[in-house]
Parts: C-alpha cells; sequence; structure tokens
C-alpha cells in the first residue's frame, strides 16, 4: 500500500501549481506557525493546512499527519508539564522524581507545551500537504541547475527507496508463502538479502546513467514547463499572508504570555490575522468549470513536461484534466 | 481495589503529591523596593503554600512580567529593567539576606524566609552576595529554612562584641561558642585587625568583589612597628563610602561605624561590625537592630546616623 504521504498526481490547483508556488504558499502557513504563540493564531494556521490538503485532495495525508501532529502536541504538553515548573498556578503536585526534583504541573507550562505542540502539529500537516501534493521530480528539477549531483542523488534515493521497500515486502511475502511450518525468516537475513540485492540494483543504475551518458556535462534545458495559471494565486496568498502577520505583528497580534500567568490576547488585530490565514487555507480551491470544449481555441497543454516528460497527462489551459 | 486505592492515595500523598498548590507552609515577608532600599515599593507578609517558590510569592503580590520561560523578572508593577541615565538597572532578590545562586522560579519558599526584591544600578556590580537589610535573618531562622550555628568573633572590639551578641539574643538567636564549621560569622572590632579576616578584606578590593559600596583607606601614612603593633598602636583607618557606580562619594571618617556582608567564593555570608577606632566599632554595635539595618544592603554610623550605603549618585 502506498504511502498516505506519497505524491499522487491530481488536476487540483495545488498540484498543478509550480512546486516554487506550492512551497511559497505551504512555507508561508509554517512561517506564520512560527512567528506567532498566540494559540488561536496556530489554530487558524492548523486550519488553513488542514483546508489546503482536503481541498487538494490529500485527505490521507491530512489525516495521518494530523494523528501524528496531535500525538506529538500531546507528548509536548507532557513533557513541558514535567520538565517546566514555572508559572504561578500550580494544578498538581507530584512530588519527588529522580533527576527532574520537584514536580509541580502548573497550567501555564500545560498552555505553553499546547502552543508549541500546535506549532509542531501545523508544521507536520503543511508538510504532509507538501510531500502529497507537490511533485517531487519538479522540485528537483528546479534544484538541478543549482546543485546538478545533489539533484542526481536526491532523485535516485527517491525512485531506490521505494523500490527496496517493495523488495522487502516481496521477500516477506516470499517467506510466508514457504508455509506455516517453515521457520520463520530472521531480520537479519531478511537484511543481507535486501542489501545484496540493492547492491546488485545500484551496479546496474551507475552502468546504465553512464550509458545515458550522465557523466557528460547537462543537455541544455529543454521542454521547460510553462508556470501555471495558478502560480500566480498561491505567490499572492503566501505574501499577502507573510505582509499581514508581520504587520499584525507590529500591531501586537502576538499578545500571548504563559509566565507567570496566562494571558491570551484577543485583540482585533489577531481576530483579523486568525481570520486572514484560516481563509488563506481556500487557496487551493477550484473554480467551477462549464462542461464544455476543453478550452476555447482547443490548445492542450502537456501536465509535466513536454515530449520527454514521462507522464501522458494533459490538461487544458483552464487546468483541467483532460487526458491521461 | 478500594484498599489499592486508598493506599496508593496515602502514599501519593505522603510523597508531597496532590492537586493545586499544596497546604500552608507558613508566612514569609515580601518586601520590594528600588535604589538600593531606598525607595520601598511594597512590604507585606504572605502566607506561603507548598509548591510556592519565590517567583510564585511574587506574582501573587505584584503585578509582573517576566522573560526567558518565565525563569528571570523583567519588571515588577511596570518598572522594568533597562538603561536609565546611560547605567543598567535590574531586579534582584535576596532570601534571608543572602543573594541565590538560582533562579527566583527554582527557589522553593519554605515559610518563614524574608524575600527582598530590589531595582537597582548595577553599573559597579551584578554580584552583591549578601545584605543586611533582612536583619535579624539569617541569623533568626537560617537561609532558606536551613539553620546554620551563629558565632561572634571578637576582633579586638570587646564591648561592641558584647552588645552585638545582646543584639543577637533579643531576636532570640542562640549565640554559639568556639569555631563550629560552617557558621554565620560576626566579624566584630576595629578594622585593623578585621581586615586579616580574607572575607573581610574583600571589602578593600571594592564592591565588585564583596559587594559592599564602602572602603577603608589608611589615615596613618605608615604601616606601624612590631613593637608599635604589640602595644596596640596598630594602622587607623578612615571609612569611605561609595556612591551607586562604586566611586568614592564622601570620607566618613575614622569614627564613622560599618555594618555590612559579604561572602567569600559564594560562601555562607559573613557580617563585619567594624570601623577606623574602637569607638566607631561601638558606634556600629549600637546600631545592631532591625531600626538601623532593614531594607539597606550595608550602612554607615556616621555621628549617631544611620547612612545607608551606597550613598546616592550626585
Amino acid at each position: 500500500m502506498k504511502s498516505p504521504f506519497a505524491y499522487q498526481p491530481r488536476p487540483r490547483p495545488l498540484q498543478l501549481a509550480s512546486p516554487g508556488a506550492a512551497v511559497a504558499y505551504l512555507g508561508a502557513i509554517v512561517a506564520v506557525a512560527f512567528l506567532y504563540s498566540n494559540p488561536l493564531v496556530l489554530l487558524a494556521a492548523g486550519a488553513a493546512a488542514v483546508t489546503a490538503g482536503l481541498l487538494a485532495g490529500a485527505r490521507r495525508a491530512v489525516w495521518f499527519a494530523l494523528k501524528m501532529g496531535l500525538a506529538l502536541a500531546l507528548l509536548i504538553v507532557v513533557v513541558n508539564a514535567l520538565v517546566v515548573d514555572r508559572g504561578a498556578t500550580v494544578v498538581a503536585r507530584l512530588g519527588e522524581w529522580p533527576l527532574l526534583g520537584r514536580v509541580d504541573v502548573t497550567f501555564e507550562a500545560l498552555v505553553a507545551g499546547l502552543s508549541s505542540g500546535l506549532r509542531a502539529a501545523v508544521t507536520m500537516v503543511a508538510a504532509a500537504v507538501y510531500s502529497a501534493c507537490v511533485d517531487p521530480d519538479r522540485v528537483l528539477r528546479v534544484l538541478r541547475p543549482l546543485a546538478r549531483r545533489s539533484a542526481l542523488t536526491a532523485t535516485l534515493v527517491s525512485r531506490l527507496v521505494p523500490v527496496a521497500a517493495a523488495d522487502a515486502a516481496r521477500l516477506r511475502d516470499a517467506g510466508r508463502l514457504r508455509g506455516p511450518a517453515a521457520a520463520p525468516v530472521g531480520k537479519a537475513p531478511l537484511a543481507r538479502r535486501l542489501l545484496a540485492g540493492s547492491l546488485d540494483r545500484a551496479v546496474d543504475v551507475a552502468a546504465t546513467l553512464e550509458l545515458r551518458g550522465y557523466s557528460l556535462d547537462a543537455p541544455p534545458a529543454r521542454n521547460r514547463r510553462s508556470r501555471s495559471r495558478y502560480d500566480r494565486r498561491f505567490y499572492a496568498v503566501a505574501a499577502f499572508g507573510l505582509i499581514a502577520a508581520t504587520a499584525a505583528r507590529a500591531l501586537g497580534a502576538d499578545d500571548f504570555q504563559t509566565y507567570p500567568t496566562v494571558e491570551i490576547g484577543l485583540g482585533g488585530a489577531t481576530l483579523a490575522l486568525s481570520g486572514l490565514v484560516a481563509l488563506s487555507g481556500l487557496a487551493p480551491l477550484r473554480r467551477k468549470q462549464n462542461r464544455r470544449s476543453p478550452s476555447a481555441d482547443g490548445t492542450k497543454v502537456p501536465l509535466y513536461g513536454g515530449k520527454s516528460s514521462r507522464r501522458r497527462a494533459v490538461v487544458d489551459r483552464s487546468g483541467e484534466v483532460a487526458r491521461v | 481495589m478500594a484498599v489499592v486505592s486508598a493506599l496508593l492515595c496515602a502514599t501519593l500523598a505522603t510523597a508531597g503529591c496532590g492537586l493545586g498548590p499544596g497546604a500552608d507552609v507558613g508566612d514569609v515577608r515580601l518586601t520590594v523596593t528600588r535604589e538600593y532600599g531606598a525607595v520601598p515599593v511594597l512590604d507585606t507578609a504572605v502566607e506561603a503554600k507548598e509548591s510556592d517558590t519565590v517567583m510564585r510569592v511574587l506574582e501573587g503580590e505584584a503585578d509582573i512580567s517576566t522573560r526567558y520561560g518565565g525563569g528571570f523578572v523583567h519588571s515588577i508593577d511596570g518598572v522594568a529593567e533597562g538603561q536609565r541615565g546611560g547605567d543598567p538597572y535590574d531586579w534582584f532578590f535576596y532570601v534571608d539576606g543572602v543573594e541565590s545562586q538560582i533562579g527566583a522560579a527554582e527557589y522553593d519558599v519554605a515559610g518563614g524566609e524574608r524575600i527582598w526584591w530590589d531595582y537597582r544600578n548595577w553599573s559597579a556590580t551584578d554580584h552583591v552576595p549578601a545584605v543586611v537589610g533582612s536583619w535579624p535573618a539569617p541569623f533568626s531562622d537560617g537561609i532558606g529554612g536551613r539553620r546554620y550555628p551563629v558565632v561572634v568573633e571578637c576582633e579586638g572590639g570587646e564591648g561592641a562584641c558584647g552588645e552585638a551578641r545582646e543584639a543577637l539574643e533579643r531576636e532570640g538567636v542562640k549565640v554559639a561558642s568556639g569555631e563550629p564549621e560552617k557558621a554565620l560569622r560576626i566579624l566584630v572590632g576595629p578594622w585593623a585587625q578585621v581586615r586579616h579576616d580574607p572575607a573581610a578584606r574583600a571589602i578593600e578590593a571594592g564592591p565588585a568583589e564583596s559587594g559592599i559600596f564602602a572602603d577603608f583607606i589608611s589615615a596613618s601614612p605608615r604601616e606601624p612597628s612590631n613593637s608599635e603593633h604589640s602595644r596596640g598602636l596598630a594602622k587607623s583607618f578612615e571609612l569611605v563610602a561609595l556612591d551607586q557606580g562604586g566611586e568614592v562619594a564622601e570620607s566618613l571618617g575614622p569614627n564613622a561605624g560599618l555594618v555590612a556582608a559579604t561572602s567569600r567564593y559564594g560562601g555562607l555570608p559573613a557580617w563585619v561590625v567594624t570601623g577606623g577606632t574602637a569607638a566607631a566599632v561601638g558606634e556600629a554595635a549600637h546600631a545592631f537592630d532591625a531600626e538601623h539595618l532593614r531594607d539597606h544592603y550595608a550602612v554607615a554610623i556616621d555621628r549617631g546616623k544611620t547612612v545607608p550605603l551606597p550613598l546616592e549618585e550626585r
């Protein structure tokens, strides 16, 4: 079964946008989460990341990331409550603990932990949406001019790790198919076999790369993909979100104090920014299309590149998939 | 099951566990001042709870803001750390007259302490290890709930020593005899004798070393000979008061006494009751009470008048 965080091409604005635009958009949500500690703003950033993921069709990725993020948030809350005994409102006294000394759980430490946990959860959801919605090949293609060898290495790793995982699954299946009476396959022999197979495959890959001339200079860039019609939207939302967050911070929107007592600012600037950040999650929303011919002039635009692209999905100028 | 639950609850309760801040442990005295105690801000008795720290006690009585994750007091009642007239100002706290080695949020209160927060100029030193302003602490109840033997070390100030002992006994302090280890020491005598004690001698190195804004300068042009020394004609000294910047502000003369506290290498505080002459020591010993010492870092006694140290900058 495919990982919920694995990229899946979908005819949605976030997937169709260029990697730069998608990264800017999701990065802006994460940046807001790091700029602010106010739980209200963090919740808004979380809502934006979740909404963006759902609108991009990455429901499973969002669900898994939420589960993991909230579990991590809970862990951060518990650890912070045990380690930090600052704050005026003592909720519980847990006596003397080895290494920690006297442990007093304070309401302020719980809230501070919650704020940090929320930030971690927002980051995890945004990262999951990125992973599920942004084509890693296109990201690597963008990075290739900057670091050719690193981009090639990353491409190979991103290809070979799933292949190795599939190999492991096949080996386990083979082991089970020997029948119930057969001795169980140990982890060490399985790992040895997997390593040997990976090394064989690595040699094959190296030979193939050499035959294809990867050791020569990079060929001139061809078939550069034209910008997506959604790029401007995502760049605009990212820029607007960051400017609004910076301006609101200057106006005191991050009015949040955990120690010595909890004070959560709910002023106009905070509420306005929270609303804006939450609304930014709607950026990947598709406009409803009329069911008519793909485009006025009938021109098709390749989705992933030109003739050299291995994928064959084609979209029309409105961004809808016309042919795969 | 019920028995197990009851046993578990009893064990947790015995181990100091429970909900809320816990039971009362006694009163603590909370004092907040500015400018080395010159400007009183708050003075109150607070009923401390089991889980209270110095920070929680302060937070309960004053409007404070903190930094560095709640471990550092940034402002009290709107008076915040920062620069004033080019000098750095900050909030410092003392428990039972001793500068804490740990932060206010980590300092557990046991009940009976005297907590003193002071907002002061620390351009001369950010380390004043002990102060006299919490009298009769630390002699009456120890430091942070731990009691130590109290010793009066007479260094030539016989009459003044008796007066110091009586002052301590009036506060219910039992003065120990001999030289017990880890004792709170009070050195009583003329500076010519007291200065031979390593802790007291730090005064001559300035406030950065001793935390005391006073100095003794030689009033005689030369060191006494051995015969002069043996006849009691030791070198004479004059008390000099320093200002908040650590600069000489006023010479108080040989007849001015000094009551101050210091400590060496983070050890227990040592108090000095001294002066340039025996008469000055007597004056200092006479001021060994709350009326003269309360809320001062150190005091000089000049012609019967209490002069809080450091002097305000002119």
